[in-house]
């Protein structure tokens, strides 16, 4: 559904190509006046090598699926009913397999932070606090506690807004190369540092033995291949996998330094403000969105799952631009950080920048093979990079790992802007091909993939890593499958409205209303049974 | 991204890359250079950059046999012998188990 769409979308977005790409744009018949390339440097991020630098780095905790589809439709020429059904037809028939193709990395991010969470003490026990979670929640009395967690969750999402906007002030300057640069530092220490933690904790729960060299060895490959193809290029499964790692223990992180009831509470005042930031006509992440259509350039590669490969490359003509990459935007990896205060003492918020932005985008005119529904995530603002910078100041108590984690959150959450906007009716149809020589690709849409934010794979994981917690299976399955469920109704969503959705306040909420009401009804109605041996 | 489609000189360019790349202690990246040219150097029909790309996934084949064989043989080595070597193998760990009683 959205990929139908998305494409056609994505492609109006692509028309204005100047924008930075590197290389694609030879031949690009269209050039929106934008102002010179120069300003904007020229980076491959991740697969698509000619992605755009993306100026915007939303971090956006929540996925916007945009579905282009709708101004497409109606371009279509003399489409009527005939052609407009039809791309209902087909935007439903692709849309179906989309949304599988996204229940597989939820699941197995899912799937690794649950697992970690109950084979790993270490990340079950908060002990060290963050610097934006000055109330710890140590007292008795519930009342405490609630409003603890309540100015907790204020701090952090304060913090989240602020640097929202100033994601965006930076990106309507262009600091393009401060954005990217904050990205791959992000990543960086993501892959790096936490990773590091990771193993030690891994290995001193099962009591391995390792000796340094080895270790070293096997975090320098982890780390370098995963900034390959997290950046540069990769195959599509191993960055798939990476973003999916990186994802998982973002929302670790989040887990283990977040205290009880700030973390629920975190969750809600996220969706909420997502589903703000991504639908309100003022919302940062809209801007975002926005800007980057007007400017035809690509939202940061950031930290964007995407199921397809764009096929930045495959267009020997013009060369693409880094679209096809969107598919992975390691990118992204980068740029959120979540610089989330809530947590972590890691100053940084999270930028969830959304890197993603590669799909839509990327191709002003070039065929992109994107991927039909793309989903931004709504990020954190480039502002994580800042406040990372802050954060290490502030975070002087804490490792200066904390302080990357920020940076890596905030990288995370990204904005994926579709460029929903459409572009000339005309230019929707060319971008459809991949290929540049045949502009009509007759099989683009089997190319489209599905692009989610990784700012929503977090949170995800988050949700259900703490309810699983809690030590009972059946509130953790109880969660997923919420999920789940919500995810299905957001990308329906996006099939109808074909516009921007963020991708986490359904999901969240239908999480917690189940979480809640299955440790609350569920559990003891079922020991109970149990217990008296009634089976049902 | 997806080989599949890309032009053959990109495909040569990104193999020698990776080839290059993982001299610098990298076996991982020469381990998925040959997984993932693998097909491309093998089962493909013949093309100009063929020749090359199938040179350098041999030698990346070669090249990760090597670091296995290292690493295997090393961590071999340390795990039998590190209670033996005593304090230089505490200085060595990075993590040491601990004993049961």
């Amino acid at each position: 559904m959205a990929a139908v769409n998305l494409q056609a979308s994505c492609s109006s977005g692509l028309a204005s190509e100047d924008d930075a790409n590197v290389g694609s744009q030879i031949g690009e018949a269209e050039r929106l006046e934008r102002p010179p390339r120069r300003q904007q440097p020229r980076n491959n991020y991740g697969s698509s090598n000619q992605d755009q630098p993306d100026a915007a780095i939303l971090a956006v905790p929540n996925v916007v699926m945009r579905e282009p589809g709708g101004p497409r439709s109606s371009r279509l020429p003399g489409g009527g009913g005939g052609s407009a059904e039809m791309e209902e037809e087909q935007g439903l028939k692709y849309g179906a397999q989309h949304v599988i193709k996204l229940f597989v990395p939820v699941s197995l991010c899912m799937l690794v932070v649950v697992a970690t969470i109950n084979s790993i003490s270490f990340y079950n026990s908060t002990d060290v606090y963050l610097l934006y979670t000055p109330f710890h929640e140590q007292s008795p009395e519930p009342s405490v506690k609630f409003w603890s967690a309540l100015a907790n969750s204020l701090i952090l999402m304060s913090v989240v807004v602020v640097m929202t906007f100033l994601l965006i002030v930076l990106y309507k300057k262009r600091c393009y190369r401060i954005i990217h640069g904050w990205l791959i530092l992000s990543s960086f220490m993501l892959l790096f540092i936490f990773t590091y933690l990771y193993l030690e904790e891994l290995l001193r729960a099962y009591n391995i033995p390792m000796d340094y060299p080895t270790a070293l060895l096997i975090m320098w490959n982890f780390g370098v291949v995963g900034m390959m193809s997290i950046h540069w290029q990769g195959p599509l499964r191993l960055q798939q996998g990476y973003l999916i790692f990186v994802a998982a223990l973002m929302a670790l992180v989040f887990i283990k330094y977040l205290p009880e009831w700030t973390a629920w509470a975190v969750l809600a005042a996220i969706s909420i403000w997502d589903l703000i930031a991504v639908l309100s006509p003022r919302g940062p992440l809209r801007i975002l969105v926005e800007t980057a259509q007007e400017r035809n350039e690509q939202i940061f590669p950031a930290l964007i799952y995407s199921s397809t490969v764009v096929y930045a490359l495959v267009n020997t003509v013009t060369p693409q631009q880094s679209q096809a990459t969107a598919s992975s935007s390691p990118s992204s990896s980068n740029s959120t950080t979540t610089t989330r205060a809530t947590q972590n003492s890691l100053a940084s918020p999270e930028a969830a920048a959304t890197s993603g932005s590669r799909t839509g985008n990327s191709h002003p005119r070039q065929n992109q093979r994107d991927d039909g529904s793309v989903l931004a995530t709504e990020g954190m603002p480039l502002v994580t990079f800042k406040s990372n910078l802050r954060g290490n100041a502030e975070a002087a108590g804490f490792t200066q790992e904390w302080s990357a984690n920020l940076s890596e959150r905030v990288a995370r959450r990204q904005i994926e802007v579709q460029s929903t906007q459409s572009g000339n009716a005309q230019r929707s149809n060319e971008y459809r091909t991949v290929t540049a020589p045949d502009q009509n690709h007759p099989d683009g849409q089997e190319e489209r993939g599905i692009k989610l934010g990784l700012g929503d794979f977090i949170f995800y994981s988050v949700l259900v890593g703490k309810a699983s917690s809690y030590g009972d299976w059946t509130t953790t399955i109880a969660c997923f499958v919420a999920i789940l469920i919500g995810l299905c109704l957001t990308l329906l969503l996006l099939a109808i409205w074909r516009k921007a959705l963020p991708a986490l306040p359904i999901s969240i909420t239908f999480g917690l209303i189940f979480c809640f009401a299955t440790s609350a009804v569920v559990k003891p109605f079922m020991e109970d049974l149990s217990a008296k041996q009634v089976f049902i | 991204m997806d080989i599949s489609k890309a032009p053959n000189p990109r495909k040569l360019e990104l193999c020698r890359k990776y080839f290059f790349a993982g001299f610098a202690f990298l076996p991982f990246v020469w381990a998925i250079n040959v997984c993932w040219f693998f097909t491309e150097a093998f089962h493909k029909p013949p093309y100009s950059e063929q020749s090359q790309i199938k040179r350098y996934v041999i030698y990346s084949a070669v090249g990760t046999l090597f670091w296995l064989i290292v690493l295997t043989a090393w961590i071999i080595i340390f795990q039998t012998n590190r209670t033996a070597w005593g304090a230089t193998a505490d200085y060595m760990s990075f993590i040491i188990p601990l004993g049961s009683a």
